[in-house]
């Protein structure tokens, strides 16, 4: 192997081979990145990871069936092999009638998701160390830290099919996390924070820090908690990781398969009239904002529940069709070598009207989860969940104890139902996922 | 099948790396076969096939590592990586002496039959749709059936400055089933799923008539069971229900990286009790076709079977090269990465407790109000407070020592160094699982055992009566 190719050269190759098959036509994804990462202890740089990654992920469409391959190869053989590759899978794939691939270009927009600059090793290191610094300062009782990183990344994306479709942007981003521990006598918590930004200074030291040694903190002194209904507060960062689960319910594919509960209920209450759930992949800055998605969609706002009616669904090419709707430009790439699925992109729980801490103290008995495990086990398609949980007693908005070794159990979509208030703070996080606070009127929660 | 770079590429690369400082340097180089088939909603859904190769260079200076990776086609690539792992390098002494690199063979515990390169994309396809079918036939409340393949193929080479030289090649299977039953509102999945570090010999008729069956009876048992009750309760744990358990509650609290920090409920342990004396736990890389078994750890160290507690007493820390050294352990073999693009950090291989000697119907027998759990799932535990919770997949009460009805939507969470010494029965038997385990953003493949046994009392999550969510 030789004679490394350009990335536009790459796509050209690969878009060249594909019209040398005959009968078929097809889809080239290009994207490259490099990164890089400085892990601090201590106040003392530990590691520092440079990463490079090139590669480009094929579609081929004969007849009605559909291949796909990837290679990190970029030479004109590899790129050859790769088609090829490709070609081959489709003749075991079934026969698709509604495939489609991009014949139009989409049309390039800014949306402020990069940054050009340049920093050093030091300057990265410096973040990190900050955040440290904040958190020791937040309370005495913070002894270490697990690991404190700061990466940055810059990335290219091109896109092209043999229909004539051409499309590039590029992005950036910074993000820096921690996992502060505090003990006190034999016990030890851990509490953890992070956040991303497509800027260099959109990155908060000071907010990371706080977080990470309040969380831990907060844990301190937790003590059983009793089996019991109760209400419960999520606030912000856990409210996500309940828009995070959601995700897979307005998903078309699902839809399509009866693996959704949202399925056959468009124009039907499926939240709490306090509810509206937002899509926006044109959300500027965002840290999953793109100007179109895997199949070349140009990507928009969506509003997919409004006022706890549900709306619509996130489609891609062949969803669509098969719904007869529009496509919606969710058909999102986690990286070249996979194929596109359909995936949220900014979404996010529209914000309230309520001023968070006063609803919250409205509540005579309430548990605030401060920390979720195995949110990977929520079954999309029933929607039920049953997590351990570590959380703090409230007694009208004011902390008791911590709790922990407790679990909560429940159903999503009821779950969204009984969401009785809805913060004014949305925040959004890492993944480009938002939600404000939100309580939820009543909760399994078991313990001893 | 022969590595595309030599022990020469390697030595030049590793010599660059070294040029600007350091004290030590290593080459990791990785190519990666995949081929992944999904079969869902009655048809071949995705056909994915790739080629993935690539090196990361990894240089330490004073406390520091540098690591450089990227996607690599040959030693010229090789060579310009190098340079820019030691770029970042200005203040250290050059001049570090450098061992020449000796080509060195590993023997394995096992051999693949069959190379799944070799067999026909027709017929693994055939595979799925024969598991398409099995389900299907379950009958009318059967919903969905989603049936996946994986192979996977990962030629490695790892060379240190210190003359190591050695290569591995991985094959790893999977086939999964996940099935779906619905029955009026409720949808319930049933789960199983066959791997191994081995070839497609493992995919006998038998075997995937097996897990077909296994996931679909699953699913059609959980759709008709009752929700599972919340509360504190005393639980069996089937060597059935497999090792999340161990993973989960002991197995991450035991990895070096952590424990160097004082990071986990067993730092500084070494020598005490941490468990009931009934327990043996063991770390076994080199269990023959299992799913976390290697001839190399990805640093190039040969794979143990580790003994990390013994009859209740902490033995040692699951390492990798640098942890070993700074805890003053021998070095284990539990250096793993997910790829070239990674670090490797200290992880479990197959981890288990050693069986007992209680019989394994005599400790149902004796809980006369109780949980059974047949199948554990996902897990995941927060090792500086030591609690976890991992989900279940297939459970039953038990009444008057016998299984009575069948539970759906139970979690189990507890405190790991508590539970263990809480566990007051162990059976004779001894029963494997296998995952995909998650740490610090990288994914490893493992396999997890033990036998059956009795947790005197337990928070169980599930449902409170009369609850609207």
């Amino acid at each position: 192997m030789s004679e490394r190719l350009k990335n536009d050269a790459a796509v050209e190759h690969a878009v060249e081979a594909l019209r040398g098959l005959r009968g078929t036509i097809g889809e080239v994804f290009f994207r490259g990145s490099h990164s890089t990462s400085v892990e601090v202890k201590d106040g003392a740089i530990e590691n520092v990871l440079a990463h490079g990654e090139r590669g480009i992920g094929v579609r081929v469409i004969d007849g009605q069936r559909v291949g796909f391959a990837y290679t990190s190869a970029l030479s004109s053989e590899g790129v050859r092999a790769c088609v090829d590759a490709a070609h081959a899978m489709s003749r075991v794939a079934e026969v698709e009638p509604d495939l489609q691939i991009a014949t139009d270009s989409p049309p390039v927009v800014e949306l402020g998701i990069h940054e050009d600059g340049e920093r050093s090793v030091e300057d990265r290191a410096a973040v990190a160390v900050e955040v440290e610094r904040v958190a020791r300062a937040v309370d005495p009782r913070i002894s270490g830290f697990r690991k404190t990183t700061f990466s940055d990344s810059g990335t290219t994306t091109i896109f092209a099919t043999t229909l004539g479709a051409w499309g590039r942007y590029r992005e950036s981003s910074s993000g820096v996390g921690t996992a502060a521990i505090a003990t006190q006598g034999e016990e030890r918590q851990i509490g953890g924070h992070g956040e991303a930004s497509r800027t260099f200074s959109g990155v908060s030291a000071e907010r990371v820090g706080r977080r990470a040694a309040e969380q831990a903190v907060g844990k301190l002194g937790a003590r059983p908690f009793p089996t019991q209904r109760i209400a419960v507060v999520l606030d912000p960062w856990q409210g996500m990781q309940l828009v995070g689960a959601i995700g897979t319910l307005f998903n078309a594919d699902s839809v399509l398969k009866g693996k959704s509960l949202f399925k056959g209920r468009i124009g039907e209450r499926v939240a709490s009239a306090r509810v509206s759930v937002i899509d926006d992949a044109r959300k500027p800055a965002g840290l999953r904002t793109a100007p179109f998605d895997g199949e070349g969609t140009p990507t928009r706002r969506r509003e997919l529940i409004v006022d706890g009616t549900l709306q619509g669904y996130l489609t891609s090419l062949k969803t669509a069709r098969k719904l007869g709707t529009e496509p919606t430009g969710n058909a999102r790439r986690g990286s070249y070598a996979m194929p596109s699925r359909i995936s949220p992109s900014n979404l996010h729980i529209a914000n309230g009207a309520e001023d968070a801490s006063a609803m919250v103290a409205g509540l005579d008995r309430a548990l605030r989860i401060t920390s979720l495990l195995n949110l990977h086990t929520i079954d999309p398609i029933s929607g039920e969940f049953s997590l351990g949980a570590a959380g703090d007693y409230l007694e009208r908005g004011v902390k008791q104890y911590a709790v922990q070794g407790i679990t909560i159990a429940g159903n999503l979509v009821a779950l969204l139902s009984s969401i009785s208030g809805v913060g004014n703070d949305l925040t959004f996080g890492g993944g480009g996922i938002g939600s404000p606070t939100l309580v939820i009127s009543e909760l399994s929660v078991g313990g001893t | 099948m022969t590595p595309s770079i030599t022990a020469r590429d390697a030595e030049r690369a590793l010599r660059t790396a070294l040029s600007r400082g350091g004290e030590w340097a290593e080459l990791y180089w990785e190519r990666h076969h995949v081929v992944a088939l999904t079969f869902d909603d009655g048809k071949l859904e995705d056909a994915v096939t790739g080629l993935d190769q690539g090196a990361g260079i990894r240089i330490e200076v004073g406390d520091q590592q540098r690591f450089a990776n990227s996607n690599v086609a040959d030693a010229d690539d090789l060579m310009t990586l190098a340079g820019r792992a030691a770029a970042g390098i200005t203040d250290a002494v050059p001049g570090t002496s450098f061992e020449s690199l000796r080509q060195e063979e590993v023997p394995r515990t096992h051999a693949v039959a069959i190379d799944p390169r070799t067999v026909p994309i027709e017929r693994k396809v055939g595979l799925l749709r024969r598991v398409n079918e099995l389900a299907r036939a379950g009958g009318a409340k059967v919903h969905q059936v989603t049936a996946q393949y994986r192979e996977s193929v990962q030629e490695i080479v790892v060379a240190n400055s210190e003359g190591r030289f050695r290569t591995d090649t991985r094959v790893r299977l999977v086939l999964s089933v996940l099935v779906t039953a619905k029955d009026g509102d409720v949808l319930e999945s049933g789960y199983e799923a066959i791997a191994g570090t081995l070839g497609f010999e493992m995919l006998s008729d038998e075997a995937v008539v097996a897990a077909a069956e296994t996931a679909t009876r699953r699913a059609l048992l959980n759709v008709a069971a009752e929700p599972a009750p919340a509360g504190t309760y005393t639980v069996v744990l089937s060597s059935e229900a497999g090792g999340t358990l161990i993973h989960e509650s002991v197995g991450h609290g035991l990895e070096a990286d952590l424990n160097l920090k004082g990071m986990s409920v067993y730092s500084g342990r070494l020598g005490q009790k941490v468990a009931s004396e009934l327990i043996t736990v063991v770390d076994d890389g080199t269990d023959p076709g299992r799913r976390g078994t290697a001839a190399i750890d990805d640093e190039g160290a040969r794979t143990n079977r580790t003994v990390l507690i013994e009859n209740g007493v902490l033995k040692t820390y699951l390492s990798d090269r640098k942890h070993a050294k700074k805890l003053n352990i021998p070095e284990s073999g539990n250096g793993r990465r997910e790829s070239f693009r990674s670090l490797p950090i200290c992880r479990m291989t197959n981890t288990m407790i050693l069986p007992g000697t209680s019989d394994p119907a005599a400790i149902l027998a004796s809980v006369p109000d109780g949980i059974f759990v047949k199948k554990m799932g996902g897990g995941q535990v927060d090792v500086v407070s030591g609690n976890f919770a991992f989900e279940i997949t297939e459970c039953y009460r038990i009444r008057d020592g016998k299984l009575a009805e069948p539970l759906r939507g139970a979690t189990l969470v507890g405190q790991g160094p508590k539970l263990m010494s809480e566990i007051d029965m162990v059976g004779t038997d001894l029963g494997y699982s296998v995952g995909t385990c998650g740490k610090d953003g990288q994914s490893a493949p493992v396999a997890d055992a033990q036998p059956t046994l009795r947790i005197p009392s337990v928070v169980v999550g599930g449902k409170v009566k009369g609850t609207a969510a």
